[in-house]
């Protein structure tokens, strides 16, 4: 009886949460349709995609998005597994290190790169490249809690000190050692975090629009302050491009889950 | 012919002592197992001659190359471990293979050696699979085929045996013996399991709290255990403090009751207090003829293991258990009954420590 009556409230809760989160959702994506009078269609979505500074700002996080996924991986993919290897007991320090970017607002870390790097010795605020380079840094930062854990749980998942020590008796060297074993048996948690990172990157606003950057989320404020149906148009749009990357994350999770299901009995 | 040797090897981590002054020497194509309880240093001993750990002090030699300061991925030493450490992305032809494929080999020499080795341990059909497609025993073989394969002057096994159920485990010990004669290859086998031991060893080591207790093949550390720890972890043993009253003529008292015993009262005296041990096998209930070394006691407890029972008697304050194979014929007395056992003299071993 008590069953029955908790599983009743599961469902209300369950279906209350998904209303709360699916209607405004509905109702943004049914604005974005309404654009030509008394007509329902996509008039919104095709001068979003018509427009080239969409294209521009696309590009460019697009970009940003991959290199910082580059090199978030080259950084963290040794960090961690030096870590699990060498000073395990640093693991909490890295998780409170890594989890500071939740914490320290975005604008004072923009304000922080600011002035630590618009002046000498390194004024990389005067020429553009340069500055990507420090909005590469920052998106480094932002997307740093997921990137740490989505590795720190991939590697919880595999006995790290003993496949090292294994590939290491059959004459491997270190970086052998990373190549050939760690970094297979992690890729899906390198792609989970990556995928999180892209979605990141690709929304955000506060750094590219201080370091006047032409990427998607600066674009997307603008278009909002003077423009009513393309700004439902983005965001729907932008929810897509992070659904698609949850969506691949499942598929690749869910892939692997089935695979390891067949198992033979000796 | 000496091909490991390890000298005054000492190892500790902080204030603690793993390993305390550590010599062994090794022939080629001999099968050494390291017997202790956890905590013995004998994983450690092990990690230090694959190359995992650096001892504090002393030196590993092997085939007269000092080996101790060498990295692990240059030492041609074979490892298992006891979780198998298979790796999960390659198949168990690639993980036969890697150690080849790392030494940069030929292909078709990495397929044909690949081959032997699943040929060697019975896994001929299991090229393709993955490692979560095998059972336990089938995921240690193939580790075993992959330690094999890079053909190592050693082979470490670190309690390989450990994670298997009782059946898979004894076919895999004797499957392990048969490959290791059958390639004559050095082996050292971590164990703190004493059949494992005793079964698959040209000679244990038995370590306690880093240092090594004896050395010495399976009848004599079984038979003869020199010391209060390598009798009591070897086999089960009753064991009992008595009183030397003739150190030549091997007379001891025990609560009043005499025993003999055939040695090891040298630089004894009179009146000295001595621990003597005796395994539950070698004690018989009298028989009309029998005269030396008969105690008498109080039958507590018979308990039936199958082949053997087990009686447990109260003897001179102390408690004996006595073990006589299980047969049709067999008459024993009954629970609170006196009854009358005896031993050998050789059966009563004077203990050193």
């Amino acid at each position: 009886m008590n069953g029955k009556r908790s599983n009743i409230f599961a469902i209300f809760w369950g279906m209350a949460a998904l209303l709360y989160f699916f209607v405004p959702l509905y109702g943004t994506f049914d604005f974005s349709l309404r654009m030509e009078r008394g007509v329902l269609g996509f008039k919104a979505y095709e001068l979003v995609f018509a427009d080239p500074r969409f294209w521009q700002g696309f590009r460019y996080s697009f970009t940003m998005a991959i290199i910082t996924i580059v090199i978030s991986v080259s950084i963290f993919v040794p960090t961690v597994y030096w870590m699990y290897l060498k000073i395990p007991k640093a693991r909490p320090i890295m998780d409170v290190i890594t989890i500071l970017p939740f914490i320290i607002p975005g604008i004072v870390l923009v304000f922080g790169l600011i002035r630590t790097f618009s002046r000498p010795p390194f004024q990389l605020t005067l020429r553009s490249w340069t500055t990507d380079i420090l909005m590469v840094a920052g998106y480094i930062i932002i997307s740093m809690p997921y990137m740490f854990r989505a590795i720190d749980v991939g590697m919880r998942s595999i006995d790290v000190r003993t496949l090292t020590e294994a590939a290491q008796s059959l004459g491997s060297s270190w970086f052998e050692v990373l190549k050939d074993i760690i970094i297979p048996n992690l890729r899906l948690a390198i792609l989970g975090g990556a995928l999180i990172s892209f979605a990141t990157v690709m929304g955000e606003l506060i750094l590219a629009d201080f370091l006047v950057r032409p990427a998607l989320g600066p674009y997307m404020v603008r278009i909002g302050l003077t423009k009513a149906y393309e700004p439902a148009a983005l965001a729907i749009i932008s929810y897509a491009m992070t659904w698609f990357s949850l969506g691949l994350l499942q598929f690749f999770s869910g892939r692997s889950e089935r695979q390891k299901q067949f198992v033979i009995e000796e | 012919m000496i091909h490991l040797e390890l000298t005054h090897i000492h190892k500790t981590f902080g204030t603690s002592v793993a390993v305390d002054d550590f010599n062994l020497t090794v022939e080629q194509g001999e099968f050494i197992s390291f017997l202790g309880p956890s905590g013995c240093g004998k994983t450690t001993t092990l990690r230090m001659i694959a190359g995992f750990e650096l001892p504090t002090s002393g030196t590993i030699k092997l085939n007269d190359n000092d080996l101790t300061f060498i990295s692990p991925n240059k030492r041609n030493v074979g490892m298992v471990f006891q979780s198998y450490a298979l790796f999960p992305n390659m198949t168990v032809a690639q993980n036969v293979g890697y150690g080849m494929r790392i030494a940069k080999k030929q292909k078709s020499e990495i397929a044909s050696r690949v081959t032997d080795m699943l040929s060697l341990i019975h896994m001929e059909k299991f090229t393709a699979r993955y490692p979560y497609q095998l059972s336990g025993g089938q995921q240690q073989r193939v580790a075993l085929a992959r330690a094999l394969a890079i053909s190592p002057e050693i082979l470490l096994l670190d309690e390989p045996l450990s994670a298997l159920d009782a059946k898979i485990r004894f076919e895999l010990r004797q499957e392990i013996r048969r490959i290791q004669q059958q390639l004559g290859i050095t082996t050292i086998y971590v164990t703190h399991d004493q059949e494992e031991a005793l079964s698959l060893s040209d000679r244990i080591v038995v370590m306690s709290q880093g240092k090594i207790e004896q050395i010495g093949n399976p009848f004599e550390i079984y038979n003869f255990p020199k010391t209060r720890f390598v009798a009591n972890f070897v086999g089960s043993l009753n064991t009992a403090e008595v009183e030397v009253i003739d150190p030549q003529k091997g007379m001891l008292d025990m609560n009043g009751a005499q025993l003999e015993t055939a040695g090891g009262l040298e630089g004894k005296s009179k009146g000295d207090k001595v621990m003597i041990a005796i395994r539950p096998e070698r004690f018989n209930f009298v028989s009309e003829e029998k005269k030396e070394n008969v105690l008498e006691g109080t039958v507590e407890n018979i308990t039936f293991l199958g082949s053997v029972v087990r009686v447990q008697m109260s003897i001179g304050g102390s408690s004996f258990n006595m073990d006589t194979f299980n047969r049709p014929s067999l008459i024993l007395p009954k629970i609170g009954e006196p009854a009358q056992v005896t031993c050998s003299q050789k059966a009563v071993l004077v203990l050193t420590d």
